[in-house]
C-alpha cells in the first residue's frame, strides 16, 4: 500500500529540488514548516506570544536562533531535545516536527537562517518567458513546459475537436455547444476555426451569465435576508449589472471600483451605484430583540472578510477577535479596514413590518429600465405642469375667498346639525334578523342570531348633496352583557358597509365610494380604516393572513366596553342628490360567526366633506369660527392663512380643482415609483462614523478609536488621497498591489484547470500553498495589469493555449508520474471536471430544448418539491412555494429564486454555498443524493421525456438513428458500436414492457408542464424517455472533457 | 497494482487526509464505502482516542428554548417574590434584548408548576413532565449551561457550529467528516424537524444548522422530509417500477463503465458506486421511515401522537430506528417552545409534545440494550428570565431569552444516571456553581464517541478550525459515568 508519501515527493518536486549542494530557500523549505509548528505560539500575534519569543521576523528571532551555530541555538535544542517539559512544539500542541524537517531547519540555521518575505506580500515582478518550445502555443505553454520537460514528460495530445467544442462552450458559457457548432468546428479543426469558437463563444449573451453565476457565491448574493425570518430583499438589478459587465468585459479594475465605490465616482451614473449592491448583499438580521448596533458591526466585519477573501486572497476575519496568528495583520489594521465601511447610511438592520414581509432596507435606489424612464420622465413633467397650474390658480385666492365669505357666514348662521337622522326608513336582514324601532329612533336587532348576517337599510333622500355616512352603535340591556353587540361576549365585527343611491334618472345605482373614516374607538387590530379598505387591498391582506381575521372589519373591545361608539364614513367629494332619491345601506357581517351589531342608528350629512365632524358640531371647527366673526382687517395674518387653507380645502375652487390636480399627479409618480424594481447600495453618511477597535470583536467592547487605512505589509495609499472607500478600491487595483491581480488571474486558471496555480486559491497568506508555477502566475498578473485588466483576454491567453486543448484522458500517462502528480497539478493532461449545479441543470435544459433563454430580471420559480420553504418556518414572506408555470420553469439557473436558510435543494446538492457568507471555491462531491436527483427530480425527468420527444421527431427513422442523435447531443459526440448496442437493447426492452404495461407508459410520461406532441405513440415515447434518462445520467454528461 | 488503483486509493486517501475541495477522485463522502472509508483511517487516522462509551447520539433540540425554573430548575423561594423587581444585585448590568430592554421593571414570575422529586436520585421535575419523571434515573442534568447569544437565530447556530455567525460545519457534519458513515446504506447525520403545538408561529429552523460549513458538502445533515419523499427525489417518477429503474442503472452502469475503460478516471469508478449506493436507499430508506412493523405496544408507549407523521413521537420512535441501524449522529429539532408571553398554556403544549416520547425513546433503547451506546441530549439554545415579560398574573407570564443559565440533560452511553451538576441563583439567573460552555458540551459528546476535540480539525482559511473553538474546551468530566 502506498501511504502519503507520494504526495511529499510531489511537493518536493513542485517546489524544486533542495539537494545538499544547494542553498535552503526560506519560502520554499523552511516558511511551511515554521507556519505550521510554530507561529500560532511565536508569529505575529503579540497577545498570544509565548515566552516572548517571536519567530516570523529574524530580528527579533536571532539571539535564539544562532545562525551559522546550530549547535548553540537554543531553537534546535528545544527542537531536538528528548524532555517531553523542553520540547518543541509541545506534545499537547498535537505538532511534532519530522526527523527530516529537524533536518532542514538544522541545515537552515547552519546556512545562516536567511529570511525571505512571503512571496504573495512581494508585488509581482514579469519574468522573462521561457524560450519557445516545440509544442508551445503561447507564453502560458511554455512557461509549463519547461516544468514538465524538467519531469521528462510532454503535453498530452490534442483533444478530439468534438470535446474540444463542448469543452470551450461549458467552460465559457455554462452551456453545451449547439450541435451545429460541434459539427462545423468538427469538419474544420483549424487554429483559426478554434479561435473563432472561442471568441463567438464569449460573445454570446450566455457568457456573462456563466461567469457572473460563480461572482454571486463570492458576493453572497439572494434574494432573502438570510436570518431567522428570512423574508424577502430584491437585489437582482445588481446581479444583472454582474452579468452586463461581464459581457461587456468591462475591465477588472472599473469592475472593482464601481462595485466597492461606485457611488463616490464624480456624477455617477445609475448603474455605478446599482454595481454598489455588492457590499449590501451580505445577510441582515431583523429578529426581534435585537441590538441594533451589534449587527451593524457584523454587516461590516461582513464586507471586510468579503472583501478581503474576494480581491486579495486573505483571511482578514481571523484578525477580528485578535492579531493575525499567520499574516502580519494585526487587530489594529483589521478594524482599519473596517473604517473604510463604516460609513454607510444604514441601520444594519431591518425593521419593522419589513422583517416579515420582506423589502429593502435604507440605502436603496429605484431602478427604472430605459422605457420605465420614459414613463417616469412623463409622470415628472406631469408634476411639474400641476405644480404650475397651483401657482397660476393661487392668483385668484383673495378674490375667490372674498365671494365666498359672506355666503358661508350665512350658513353657519342657521347653524343646522351636520347629521340629519334618517327618515321613513325600512330595516331588514337577508338571514332572519329582526329589529324593533325604540323612541330615540335607533334599531334593536333581536329574533335569532344567525352565524352571519347583512343589515338592509333603505330610506328617501331630500335633494341635494350628500356626502357622509354616521352610524351609531348603542349599548342595551337586552343585549349580551348589557353591550353593543349580539355576540356571547357582547362584541361584533362589522366588515364592511355599503351604501348606494337609486333614482328615477340613474339607470343604475350610484355607489357611494367612501375615503375617509373615523371612529369614536376602536378595538386594536380591528381599526376602522379596513372599511374603506379598497377591494384589491382586502383581497392581498386576505391571502396573507389566511384565515386569520384580524384587520378584516370593526370592532370595538365590546365584551369589555359597553358604551356608545359612532363612526363616520365620508365621500372624497360632496354627492350631488336627485330628486326623488332612495338611499340603500348594507351593514355587512362576514367576518366571525354570531358578531352582529345589537342596536344602531343612522344619519346623514351633505356639507362639504372636509367640515363634517363626527360629533356633528357645525360645519366650521371653533376656530374658524372665531376667524369668520372678525373683520378682515382684525385677522393676523397665521388667522387669514388658516381661513384660506380651510377654504381651500374645502369648498370647490380653480384653487382646489388644481390641488386636487396636483394630488393626482404626484399620486400617480408615487404608485408609479413604489412599482419599480429597486436595489440595496452604498450611500456615504455625510461624516464618517468613528471607528474603533472592538476588543475580542465584541460590539459591546470597544476600544482604540482608528482611522481608515491599509495593512503596513501592503503598499500604502497615494498620499494625501481622501481616505474612503474610492480611495480604497483604487489603491485594490493599483499596479504595486501584489495581490489582486495574482489572485483574479488564479481564480481563472481554476476555473478552467479545476485547481489554481496556487491551490489554495481562497488563501494567498502565508499559510497557502506554494504556486506550482511561480513565474507563470507573476508572467500572467503583470500581463493582466499591463493589458488594462482585461478579462476576456487573460481568458483567451489560458484557453488558446496547447494545455488548455489537452486530451483529459489518463490511460496513455506513465505510471510513475500517476504516483507522483495526482493532483494534476503539472498539467501533462487536461482535467475532467463535474460540472457546476447551474451548468447540469442548464445543459440538461438546454440539451432537450426547454431552456428558456431570456436574460435578467426577477428571480424565477422553478419546479421544487413541495414543502421545502414551509417545513422549518412559519416566518417571513418566503412561503407557500409554487412553481411558476408562466415563464419560471425553463430559465438558467441563476435566475432561481435564493432563500438563504432554505437553498434550492438541486443546488445545494451540488456543492454550491448557501449564500449566507462570501464562499470562493465550492467543493466538488459525488454522491448517491445527486444520483437520486439526476435519476428522478422532475427538471431532469421532464428534460428525457422532452429529449425522447426530439428523438422521435428530429432523430431519424430507425432507432440506432436516434440513439446516435440523442448521444450525439448529450455528450457531443457520436457513440462507439459497444455503447449504441447497450442502448439499443434496453430500448428494445423498454418497448417490450411498455407494450405489455400501456397503463406504466402513461403514468412515465405524465411529469412537467412542457406539452407533449399528440402524434407520437405513447409506447415509444415512454421506451425513448427511458433511455433519455439514462443519457442524461452518463458521468461524461455530468463531466466536462 | 495497475497505476489506476494506485491512482484511486491516492486519491481517496488524499481527499481525506488533505483536501478542502476533493482531489481527482473528488468527494467520497460519508455515504461511500465505510468499509474502506474506516480501513483509510477515516480523517482521524488514529480513531479512537479515547474508549468508545457511545457509538451514536440522538440529540433532542427544543428549539426556542424551554424555560428552565418551570421545569427543570425549581425555585420555590421565588413564590415571596411575587411581582416585586428583579434586584440590581442580581441582573448586575447584564445585556437584555429589546423586546424587554424597555420595560419600566422587571416582575419576577414564580412559576406556576409543581416540582416533586422523582426516583432514587431525587431529581426535581415539574408536574408537567411526568414521563420524563418516571425514567428520572436515567437522566443527567446539567443546569449551568451557559452561551454567548441572546438571539434565536445566533444561538442556536451557535449550538451547532460552535459559532455564532454561518458558514461552519454543524456537530454532526464534524461527526461525518471525522468518523464516516457506519451504516452502507443511510447517511452519518440525519435531521428530523417537528412544529410544536405550544407556539403556532414557531420560531423557524435553517439549513445551515445541519450545513457543512467549510467542509466538503456531502457531510451535510440529511433532513428527512415529512411529507412526500422522506428523502429528496428518492422515489422513481410514476410510471417507472424498481425493476425498469434497476435496468436503467445496468445500462448506466455498463455504459459508464466502457467509458471508463476508455479514460481511466477513477471518478467515473466513484459516480458508478454513488448510483448503486442511491439504487439501495431507495429500498433501504422506505424500509426504515415505515413504522407498520411496530407492534402496537411500542407505539402505545410513544403515545398517540406517534400515527401522525412528522409528530416529535414519530421522529423520536424514527430515531431509535436510525439508531437501531447505526446513523451516527441523529438530530431531533421541536419547534415552539419560544414563550415571551402566555407562558403556562404554550408550555403545556410543548410537554404534551415531547414528555412522553422522550421518555418513551429512552425505555425502549433501554430495553433494546441500545441506551448504554446511545448519547441522548435534551435542550434548547438558551435560557429564559425569571422576570416576566409584559403583564404578570398568579397564572399568566411570559419570559424573554436568558442566556446566562439553562438546563441540559443527558442519558445514555457513558453518562452518569441520576446525577446533578451544577446550581444557579435563587433566581435562576447567574450560575453559582461548576458553569458549562457550549464548547464543553461539545467536547464531552466528542470524548464519550472516543475523539480528542483538538484532534478532530480541518485546515480552512490556514488555521485548524474546530468544533470547539480555539477557547479552551473541557470534557465535563463530572458527568461521566
Amino acid at each position: 500500500m502506498p501511504t502519503v508519501r507520494p504526495l511529499l515527493l510531489l511537493a518536493a518536486a513542485l517546489a524544486g529540488p533542495a539537494g545538499a549542494a544547494e542553498r535552503l530557500q526560506f519560502n520554499r523549505d523552511i516558511r511551511p514548516i515554521l507556519t505550521e509548528n510554530c507561529y500560532y505560539c511565536h508569529g505575529p500575534d503579540a497577545n498570544h506570544r509565548e515566552a516572548g519569543l517571536r519567530l516570523d521576523v529574524r530580528e527579533e528571532a536571532l539571539e535564539a536562533l544562532a545562525p551559522g551555530q546550530p549547535d548553540r541555538s537554543e531553537v534546535m535544542a528545544r527542537i531536538l531535545t528528548d524532555d517531553a517539559d523542553d520540547l518543541m512544539p509541545p506534545p499537547d500542541s498535537h505538532k511534532k516536527l519530522t526527523p527530516a524537517e529537524k533536518e532542514t531547519l538544522r541545515r537552515w540555521v547552519a546556512e545562516g537562517a536567511e529570511y525571505q518575505g512571503h512571496w504573495a506580500f512581494i508585488a509581482p515582478v514579469r519574468p522573462a518567458v521561457p524560450a519557445k518550445q516545440p509544442g508551445a502555443r503561447n507564453p502560458v505553454d511554455a512557461f509549463l513546459l519547461a516544468r514538465l520537460q524538467a519531469e521528462k514528460l510532454n503535453f498530452a495530445p490534442q483533444a478530439d475537436p468534438r470535446t474540444l467544442a463542448r469543452r470551450l462552450a461549458l467552460d465559457l458559457t455554462g452551456l453545451p455547444p449547439a450541435p451545429a457548432l460541434v459539427e462545423s468546428f468538427a469538419a474544420n479543426p483549424t487554429d483559426r476555426a478554434y479561435e473563432a469558437l472561442v471568441e463567438q463563444l464569449m460573445e454570446s449573451p450566455a457568457y456573462g451569465e456563466h461567469m457572473a453565476a460563480q461572482w454571486l457565491d463570492f458576493a453572497r448574493y439572494a434574494d432573502s435576508h438570510g436570518f431567522q425570518t428570512d423574508s424577502s430583499r430584491s437585489m437582482w438589478p445588481w446581479r444583472d449589472w454582474v452579468i452586463r459587465a461581464f459581457n461587456a468585459n468591462l475591465p477588472f479594475d472599473r469592475f472593482t471600483v464601481e462595485q466597492l465605490a461606485g457611488d463616490l465616482l464624480p456624477d455617477p451614473a445609475l448603474d455605478q451605484v446599482v454595481a454598489t449592491g455588492f457590499h449590501r448583499n451580505h445577510r441582515i438580521n431583523g429578529e426581534g430583540g435585537i441590538i441594533d448596533e451589534e449587527w451593524r458591526l457584523e454587516n461590516i466585519i461582513d464586507r471586510v472578510d468579503t472583501t478581503g477573501a474576494t480581491w486579495m486572497g486573505l483571511t482578514l476575519g481571523c484578525a477580528r477577535c485578535h492579531d493575525h496568528k499567520y499574516d502580519p495583520i494585526s487587530q489594529r489594521e483589521f478594524y482599519q479596514l473596517f473604517a473604510f465601511f463604516n460609513n454607510i447610511d444604514e441601520t444594519g438592520v431591518i425593521r419593522g413590518a419589513s422583517n416579515r414581509t420582506g423589502g429593502n432596507p435604507d440605502p436603496s435606489i429605484k431602478v427604472p429600465d430605459s422605457e420605465q424612464q420614459k414613463q417616469l420622465a412623463a409622470l415628472q413633467v406631469a408634476v411639474k405642469t400641476a405644480e404650475a397650474a397651483v401657482r397660476d390658480a393661487e392668483a385668484q385666492l383673495p378674490a375667490l375667498l372674498a365671494a365666498w365669505e359672506p355666503g358661508f357666514r350665512d350658513t353657519l348662521a342657521q347653524n343646522r346639525p351636520q347629521w340629519q337622522p334618517l327618515s321613513e326608513e325600512t330595516v331588514r336582514a337577508t338571514n332572519g334578523t329582526t329589529f324593533t324601532r325604540l323612541e330615540d329612533g335607533s334599531w334593536l336587532a333581536g329574533g335569532p342570531n344567525p352565524a352571519k348576517d347583512t343589515y338592509v337599510i333603505e330610506a328617501p333622500l331630500v335633494a341635494g348633496t350628500l356626502s357622509g355616512l354616521r352610524l351609531e352603535v348603542l349599548p342595551d340591556p337586552s343585549l349580551p352583557g348589557g353591550s353593543v353587540g349580539r355576540n356571547s361576549n357582547g362584541n361584533f365585527v362589522l366588515t364592511r358597509i355599503e351604501a348606494e343611491i337609486n333614482a328615477p334618472g340613474l339607470s343604475k345605482p350610484q355607489r357611494l365610494v367612501f375615503t375617509e373614516v373615523e371612529a369614536a374607538y376602536s378595538q386594536k387590530g380591528w381599526g376602522i380604516e379596513s372599511l374603506i379598505a379598497d377591494a384589491t387591498a382586502r383581497k392581498a391582506k386576505r391571502a396573507a393572513t389566511k384565515g386569520k381575521n384580524r384587520g378584516k372589519g370593526w370592532a370595538v373591545d365590546g365584551n369589555t366596553r359597553r358604551e356608545a361608539n359612532r363612526a363616520m364614513l365620508l365621500t372624497e367629494e360632496a354627492v350631488s342628490v336627485p330628486k326623488g332619491a332612495r338611499l340603500t345601506v348594507r351593514l355587512v357581517h362576514d367576518t366571525l360567526a354570531n358578531h352582529q351589531v345589537g342596536r344602531f342608528r343612522l344619519a346623514l350629512a351633505g356639507a362639504p366633506p372636509e367640515s363634517v365632524t363626527l360629533a356633528g358640531d357645525g360645519a366650521a371647527p371653533a376656530d374658524i369660527r372665531d376667524i369668520l366673526a372678525r373683520a378682515r382687517d382684525q385677522r393676523d395674518a397665521s388667522q387669514q392663512a388658516r381661513l384660506n387653507a380651510f377654504f381651500r380645502a374645502g369648498f370647490d375652487s380653480p384653487v382646489k380643482r388644481a390641488d386636487a390636480a396636483l394630488a393626482k399627479a404626484r399620486r400617480e409618480l408615487t404608485a408609479f415609483e413604489d412599482k419599480l424594481p429597486s436595489v440595496m447600495v452604498m450611500r456615504e453618511l455625510p461624516e464618517p462614523r468613528p471607528a474603533r477597535i472592538l476588543l475580542r470583536g465584541e460590539y459591546d467592547k470597544p476600544g482604540d478609536e482608528v482611522t481608515a487605512a491599509t495593512p503596513a505589509v501592503l503598499p500604502p495609499l497615494p498620499a494625501g488621497a481622501p481616505r474612503n472607500r474610492l480611495t480604497f478600491a483604487r489603491w485594490l487595483t493599483s499596479p504595486e498591489h501584489p495581490l489582486t491581480a495574482r489572485v483574479w488571474v488564479n481564480r481563472q486558471w481554476e476555473r478552467f484547470f479545476g485547481r489554481g496555480l496556487v491551490k489554495s486559491s481562497e488563501n494567498f497568506g502565508v499559510q497557502s500553498d506554494p504556486p506550482s508555477h511561480p513565474e507563470l502566475l507573476d508572467w500572467l498578473a503583470t500581463e493582466f495589469m499591463q493589458g488594462g485588466w482585461d478579462m476576456k483576454r487573460l481568458q483567451k491567453w489560458i484557453v488558446m493555449s496547447a494545455a488548455y486543448r489537452q486530451d483529459s484522458g489518463l490511460r496513455h500517462l506513465p505510471a510513475d508520474f500517476l504516483a507522483r502528480d495526482p493532483e494534476n497539478r503539472l498539467l501533462a493532461r487536461a482535467p475532467r471536471l463535474r460540472l457546476s449545479a447551474e451548468a447540469i441543470r442548464d445543459q440538461a435544459l438546454a440539451i432537450s430544448g426547454l431552456l428558456d433563454a431570456r436574460a435578467g430580471g426577477p428571480s424565477v420559480r422553478p419546479y421544487m418539491p413541495e414543502g421545502v420553504w414551509d417545513e422549518t418556518s412559519r416566518y417571513g414572506d418566503l412561503r407557500g412555494y409554487k412553481p411558476d408555470p408562466q415563464g419560471g420553469l425553463y430559465r438558467r439557473t441563476l435566475y432561481t429564486i435564493w432563500k438563504r436558510t432554505a437553498a434550492p435543494p438541486t443546488m445545494l446538492l451540488f456543492d454550491s454555498p448557501s449564500r449566507e457568507t462570501c464562499t470562493v471555491k465550492r467543493s466538488r462531491t459525488n454522491t448517491p443524493l445527486q444520483a437520486l436527483a439526476l435519476l428522478n427530480e422532475v427538471t431532469y425527468f421532464e428534460a428525457a421525456r422532452v429529449l425522447a420527444q426530439r428523438m422521435l421527431q428530429e432523430g431519424g427513422a430507425t432507432p440506432a438513428k436516434r440513439i446516435a442523435w440523442a448521444f450525439a447531443r448529450v455528450t457531443g459526440r457520436p457513440p462507439e458500436a459497444s455503447e449504441a448496442a447497450v442502448l439499443a437493447a434496453g430500448l428494445e426492452r423498454q418497448i417490450a414492457r411498455f407494450r405489455a404495461a400501456p397503463a406504466e407508459a402513461e403514468a412515465l410520461l405524465n411529469h412537467g408542464h412542457a406539452p407533449r406532441p399528440a402524434q407520437l405513440d405513447t409506447i415509444e415515447l415512454a421506451a425513448h424517455t427511458v433511455t433519455a434518462n439514462v443519457l442524461l445520467n452518463l458521468d461524461e454528461v455530468v463531466t466536462r472533457e | 497494482m495497475s497505476p489506476h488503483e494506485s491512482l484511486h486509493t491516492l486519491g481517496r486517501r488524499a481527499f481525506l487526509t488533505r483536501a478542502s475541495t476533493g482531489v481527482g477522485l473528488a468527494a467520497l463522502g460519508s455515504l461511500i464505502d465505510p468499509g474502506l472509508t474506516r480501513a483509510a483511517g477515516s480523517v482521524l487516522a488514529d480513531w479512537p482516542h479515547r474508549p468508545i462509551k457511545a457509538k451514536r447520539v440522538i440529540y433532542l433540540f427544543q428549539s426556542g428554548a424551554p424555560s428552565q425554573m418551570d421545569l427543570f430548575d425549581p425555585k420555590p423561594q421565588m413564590a415571596a417574590h411575587f411581582g416585586k423587581d428583579l434586584p440590581e444585585s442580581i441582573r448586575k448590568g447584564q445585556r437584555l434584548t429589546t423586546m424587554t430592554s424597555g420595560q419600566k421593571n422587571f416582575p419576577v414570575a414564580p412559576s406556576m408548576f409543581k416540582f416533586a422529586q422523582h426516583g432514587q436520585s431525587r431529581a426535581w421535575i415539574s408536574e408537567l413532565m411526568p414521563h420524563l419523571a418516571s425514567v428520572a434515573d436515567e437522566l443527567c442534568f446539567i443546569k449551568s449551561m451557559h452561551t454567548d447569544a441572546i438571539n434565536h437565530d445566533p444561538a442556536i447556530t451557535f449550538f451547532q457550529t460552535g459559532r455564532q455567525l454561518a458558514g461552519f460545519p454543524s456537530m454532526g457534519s464534524w461527526l461525518s467528516y471525522g468518523l464516516g458513515s457506519a451504516n452502507q446504506d443511510l447517511p452519518a447525520y440525519v435531521v428530523l424537524t417537528s412544529f410544536g403545538s405550544g407556539r403556532k408561529d414557531d420560531q423557524p429552523l435553517y439549513d445551515r444548522l445541519w450545513g457543512s460549513g467549510f467542509l466538503p458538502t456531502q457531510h451535510s445533515g440529511v433532513k428527512f422530509r415529512n411529507t412526500g419523499d422522506p428523502v429528496l427525489y428518492l422515489s422513481n417518477p410514476a410510471g417507472m417500477d424498481r425493476t425498469l429503474r434497476r435496468d436503467t442503472l445496468d445500462q448506466l452502469g455498463e455504459l459508464n463503465r466502457q467509458r471508463h475503460e476508455q479514460i481511466g478516471d477513477p471518478e467515473i469508478e466513484a459516480r458508478i458506486a454513488q448510483y448503486e449506493m442511491a439504487f439501495r436507499m431507495q429500498a433501504s430508506v422506505p424500509d426504515l421511515t415505515d413504522l407498520k412493523s411496530e407492534p402496537q405496544h411500542v407505539l402505545d408507549l410513544y403515545g398517540p401522537d406517534v400515527n401522525r407523521p412528522g409528530s416529535y413521537a414519530a421522529n423520536c420512535l424514527l430515531a431509535r430506528r436510525l439508531a437501531e441501524r447505526d446513523v451516527r449522529f441523529i438530530q431531533l429539532f421541536h419547534m415552539g417552545w419560544d414563550h415571551h408571553g402566555g407562558l403556562p398554556n404554550a408550555i403545556r403544549g410543548q410537554c404534551r409534545d415531547t414528555d412522553q416520547p422522550t421518555a418513551a425513546l429512552i425505555k425502549d433503547l433501554k430495553q433494546r440494550g441500545l441506551l448504554d451506546d446511545t448519547l441522548i441530549v435534551w435542550g434548547g439554545e438558551f435560557g429564559r428570565t425569571i422576570y416576566s415579560q409584559g403583564t404578570l398574573t398568579e397564572t399568566n407570564y411570559g419570559r424573554d431569552h436568558h442566556p446566562r443559565c439553562f438546563t441540559v440533560l443527558l442519558a445514555g452511553g457513558g453518562i452518569k444516571p441520576g446525577f446533578t451538576l451544577g446550581e444557579t441563583d435563587d433566581f435562576s439567573y447567574n450560575i453559582v456553581r461548576d458553569p458549562v460552555s457550549i464548547y464543553d458540551l461539545h467536547a464531552t459528546m466528542l470524548h464519550l464517541l472516543g475523539i480528542d476535540h483538538h484532534r478532530l480539525s480541518y485546515k480552512f482559511q490556514g488555521l485548524d478550525a474546530r468544533l470547539t473553538g480555539v477557547e479552551g474546551a473541557k470534557v465535563v468530566r463530572a458527568v461521566l459515568a
